[in-house]
Formats: structure tokens, sequence, C-alpha cells
């Protein structure tokens, strides 16, 4: 069970795809310029690596090594195409803000890096959880930076009004240079956050050692 | 050599039977996908065209519509009628503005006179020229009037001229400009083919 | 006229990193030092405008008569794998002084984002096959530009004093962010 929950915290902050591992980042920026994006591309990543992660993880006695590499790509395209064709269908509005970017899954390392590193070796459940892990790790870094960039960008949240109508809107946020510096604090951040976790672990871990003593 | 190629051989096929069963199985989600997508555009288009232009029931593409000189260029036209009778005709034009070409579907009455635009894709700055898509920037408060709809009923015969007889967005001279003269010359060639061809069909 | 105005759009209005914020990995990754963003920021041009070359046709010859565009995204990346993988096997028996020079980077090409981007922009921008090259070519030294433009200021924050808590990769995406500002003054070059 405390193996489950250290695969699943991993993704959070401590291996946090995009502010620690710094893979996957071109999708997280390119659409946080509102929440509703954010968590759109969220969703139809954290869609594709499951569903890959459980798929590769379920065939993996049957993927010879020297070819795993096509085959991963293979798998992952096709989920992707999946999300693709769904979001046309069903949110043709929220397919359209973020354009290429669904696609260009395909391409994103944090997939391709999962699957090579973790589920190519761990059994099914294992990369459920991961999967998820990593996939909330990614989700909640597009959602903090979309958040920031709508509220002082564009005066709004989920595109409901939450500044006053005095408030000016400082553009720069939306664009896209305010998307590089937000996430430049973001990184700042977490590294500050990672520190404060570390230390309090050391902590724990010397009083542990002294209860013991 | 033997087990080389029977090697080959046994990869090939594993390879082939991952790639056959993602193409199956991509082939179906797109088999009930299809449909809903192309029904979305149809209506979209449709849709537009009926902003355009009040109690409008039928439309017909226009086969050999000039493709435009200049920057701007006319992608389709669309006759529109009534009753069997045609009341406009509807142009999808796209020319450059500040970040890159925008396109605009541009309602042309038989009256010489805009029936209405509708911005389809702008690329300009967000909260700058990015407006002339915005529903809720309006160019005149009081009348609710957005920068596309100050148009509607304008007559082609105006100079349109941005910062002259047609209001410009917010520090936005560029877009604005830019797309009074998408406007513009769309209507002139609607207005020309509405004239060949006599407007009764 | 019209090449002119897409190749410059593509290289500075629509900048591949700064404005559209693809191939980021690579942009942090790879830009340790000139030398080395040069070398990448040449693999990546080289493979942009094969990738377009092999996949603007496989898309308008097979796919399109075939009626499966949905196996779209499938095909490019297997394309663009396999290109990749050719061009390795290629440089390293037939140039290998060129291998010594791009090879190292040409593994990581294939997860390029920027490339698969442009082989899908050129389809839905519609494009002509002249276009869809000239397009590649702009997108590619755009990310040459942005790379080595990139690698310049490294070099500068080693030996600057830096604010602590910007520190590590955190400056260099304060540097972007005013790369990105100065590039967006392009915007209103092409009338």
């Amino acid at each position: 069970m405390k193996r489950y929950l250290k695969i699943f915290t991993a993704g959070l902050i401590s291996d946090n795809p995009l502010l620690m591992l710094m893979i996957g980042l071109c999708s997280a920026l390119a659409v946080t310029n509102n929440m509703a994006n954010g968590i759109g591309m969220g969703l139809a990543m954290t869609f594709v690596l499951l569903c890959s992660e459980v798929i590769i993880s379920m065939f993996r006695k049957l993927i010879p090594n020297s070819i795993r590499i096509p085959i991963f790509i293979i798998v992952i395209a096709a989920f992707t195409t999946i999300v693709d064709l769904s979001m046309k269908a069903w949110t043709p509005a929220l397919s359209e803000a973020m354009g290429v970017f669904i696609p260009l899954i395909v391409v994103n390392c944090i997939i391709m890096g999962r699957v090579e590193a973790f589920s190519s070796k761990e059994g099914v459940f294992a990369c459920v959880i991961d999967s998820i892990g990593m996939g909330l790790g990614y989700t909640w870094v597009l959602l903090g930076i979309a958040a920031i960039r709508e509220l002082l960008g564009d005066g709004k949240i989920l595109g409901f009004q939450i500044m006053p109508d005095s408030y000016q809107p400082i553009l720069f946020f939306t664009l896209p240079p305010g998307g590089f510096l937000v996430f430049a604090l973001f990184i700042s951040m977490n590294i500050w956050l990672k520190k404060l976790i570390d230390n309090a672990g050391a902590r724990a871990g010397k009083s542990g050692k002294e209860a013991v003593a | 050599m033997k087990t080389l190629l029977k090697d080959v051989i046994r990869l090939g096929l594993i390879l082939t039977a991952f790639t056959v069963v993602a193409c199956v199985g991509l082939a179906f989600v797109n088999q009930v996908t299809k449909p809903i997508i192309d029904g979305l555009d149809a209506r979209r288009t449709e849709q537009s065209l009926k902003n355009l232009f009040a109690g409008a029931e039928s439309f017909e593409m226009v086969p050999e519509f000039p493709a435009g000189a200049g920057a701007v260029k006319f992608a389709s036209a669309y006759l529109v009628s009534k009753g069997g009778q045609s009341i406009g005709l509807a142009v999808k034009a796209a020319g450059p503005t500040y970040g890159g070409d925008t396109v605009l579907l541009v309602g042309v009455g038989s009256d010489a006179k805009v029936a209405g635009v509708i911005v389809l894709d702008n690329k300009d700055t967000p909260g700058l020229g990015a407006n002339a898509k915005n529903p809720n920037y309006y160019v005149d408060k009081a009348s609710k009037t957005t920068f596309p709809g100050q148009f509607r009923g304008k007559p082609l015969s105006d100079p349109f001229e941005a910062k002259k007889d047609v209001i410009a967005i917010t520090a936005s001279t560029i877009t604005s400009r830019g797309i009074a003269v998408i406007v513009k010359q769309a209507g002139d060639a609607a207005t020309a083919y509405l004239a060949a061809h006599g407007g009764k069909q | 006229m019209n090449l002119v105005k897409i190749f410059l759009t593509a290289l500075l209005i629509d900048n591949v990193v700064l404005m559209r914020f693809l191939a980021l990995c690579s942009y942090v990754g790879m830009t340790a030092d000139v030398g080395q963003s040069v070398g990448m920021g040449f693999a990546v041009t080289f493979v942009t405008v094969l990738a377009t070359a092999a996949t603007y046709p496989i898309y308008h010859l097979i796919l399109v008569p075939l009626h499966i565009e949905f196996l779209q995204i499938l095909v490019f990346i297997i394309v663009i794998a396999a290109l990749v993988q050719l061009v390795e096997f290629y440089l390293k028996k037939n140039v290998p002084g060129l291998y010594t020079a791009m090879g190292i980077y040409l593994p990581l090409i294939t997860t390029n984002c920027a490339i698969l981007a442009v082989t899908f922009d050129n389809i839905t921008k519609g494009y002509d096959f002249a276009e869809a090259v000239v397009y590649s070519v702009g997108v590619a030294v755009g990310y040459l530009i942005s790379m080595v433009l990139l690698a310049g200021v490294r070099e500068r924050t080693r030996t600057s004093p830096i604010p602590k808590f910007l520190q590590g990769t955190p400056i260099l995406f304060a540097a972007t962010s005013l790369l990105a500002v100065a590039f967006m003054g392009f915007a209103g070059l092409i009338k």
C-alpha cells in the first residue's frame, strides 16, 4: 500500500513532470491562457497516459525489447487520435481552442517517458496509480498557471468575472511572454516546496530515530 | 543467418499485429465520430448564414466565384434565397490584419448593402485586435454594437475607412483597417456577381 | 511575394518557440552552449524539411484518396521516426563528418513537437507543396534563431548575479519571457 502511495505522490511534487523533470512543457504553456483549456488539456493528457500505460503494461511480456519504441509510438498515437476525434465531435469549441496541441500529445515526452521507464516493467495496477499521479501532477500545474494568467490577464476565472469592473486586465499574462514568466515563478515555487518537504522529512526521520534511541 | 531471418519475420509480424489492431480500433472510432464532426461543420455554416440573413431558407454554393485579387482572397460563396427568390450572397473571405490572415463571412444583400459580417477566424493580439471576434466587445456601448456588427446595413458605396466611417477597435487600428478592407472587397465582388447574374435564379 | 510572407510569418511573427511554445524540451535541454544549440538547430532544420517533403505527398496522395485521414497522427509520427532512423544510418555510413556533428542530436528529434506540428500545419493551412516547404524552412530557422538567442543569454547568466529565487531553471524562463516580449514587436511587420 505504502509503495502505491509513494508512486502516486511522486508525480505531484518531487517528480512533477513539468516543474522537476522539465518535460511535456509545450502543451502546458500553450493552452493555459484560460482555465477551461487547462482542464481540457489535463484530462486529455491523463486519458492518453492512463490508456497507454495500461495497454503497454498488459502486453509488456509480448513486446520484444528491440522494437518496443515503435510499438509504444503506435499505441500512444492510437489513443491520441481517439481523444482528438472525440473532442472534435463532442467538445468542438475546446478542440478548436487547443488546435494542434491535441494531436501533439503523441510527442509529449511525459507519456513516452513514463511508458518506457515505468509501464514496460510494472504491473497494471501500479501503472494506473502512476498515470493518475502523473496526470494530476501535470493537471494541477496547468490549472495553477491558467488561473493566474486568466485572473490577471482577463480578470476572470473559468469565464466568470472575478475582478471588479475597474480592474484593467494586464494583457501581458494572456500573451506568450506572460506564460513564460508565470511558469518561471512556478518552477521557483516548486523548488521551494520540495525543499520544505525534504526538510520536514529529514526532521521527521531524525525525531523518529531519537524516539527509538 | 536463418535465425536472423526468423527474428526479422517474427518482429515484423508483431509490429504488424499492433498496427492492424490500432488501425481497426481507430477506424471504428472514426465511424462513430465522423458523421458528428461533418454535421457540426455543415450546421455551423448554416447557422452563420442564417445569422447574416434573417429569414433565409436555402443556401446554394456558388461554383465559380472569383478567387479575389491582391491580398484579400475569397474561399467560397453561397447564394442565399428565401421563398425561391435570391436575397443575397455570402462570401467567405480572408485577408491580412495584424497577426496573420483574418477570415470573415460577409453577407451582401441584393440592395448592395452589407447584410452582416461574422468573424470566423482571427489571430490578432488577445484583448486588442482579437476583440474583433469578441461578442462582448462593443464599439458603441449604448446600442451594444460589436465591431463586425457595425457593418450591418452599411451601403457598399461608403468608403469603408477605419476611424472615419468605420469605428475602430481601441488601440487596434491595423486590425480595424484590415477587416474594413476585406468587407469592402468581398462586398464589391458579391455585388458584381449579383449584378452579372441578374439576381434571379 | 506570398512565399516571402509565409517565410517571415513562420520565422518571426509566429516564432515556433517564443510565440507558439513548441519544442520547449529541447529549447531548455540543448542550449547549454552556443555550439550545441547551433548543431541542434541545423539538425532540426534538416529533418523538418525532409519530414515535410515526405508527409505532404503521403497525405495528399495516399490518405486522402483512400479516405483514411483519421490515421494522420499515427502515420505522420511513424514516418518521422523512420525518417530520423534512416538519416542516422545514412549519415553514419556516408558522411561521418556530419554525423559526428549532428548525430547525437538525431535521436532526440523524433519527439521534437515542432516537426510534427509543422507537418500538421502544412495540411490544416491548406498550403501547396512549395508553400509547405518554405513554411517548414521558416519555422525551423525560427527555431534555430531562438535556440542561439537563449544559448547566448545562458552564457551571460552564468556570470551575472541572479536573484536567489530565480536561480537555476527559473531564470531561463524569465529570460525567455523577455525574448518573447521582443518578438511580439514583429507582429505588425507584415501588412
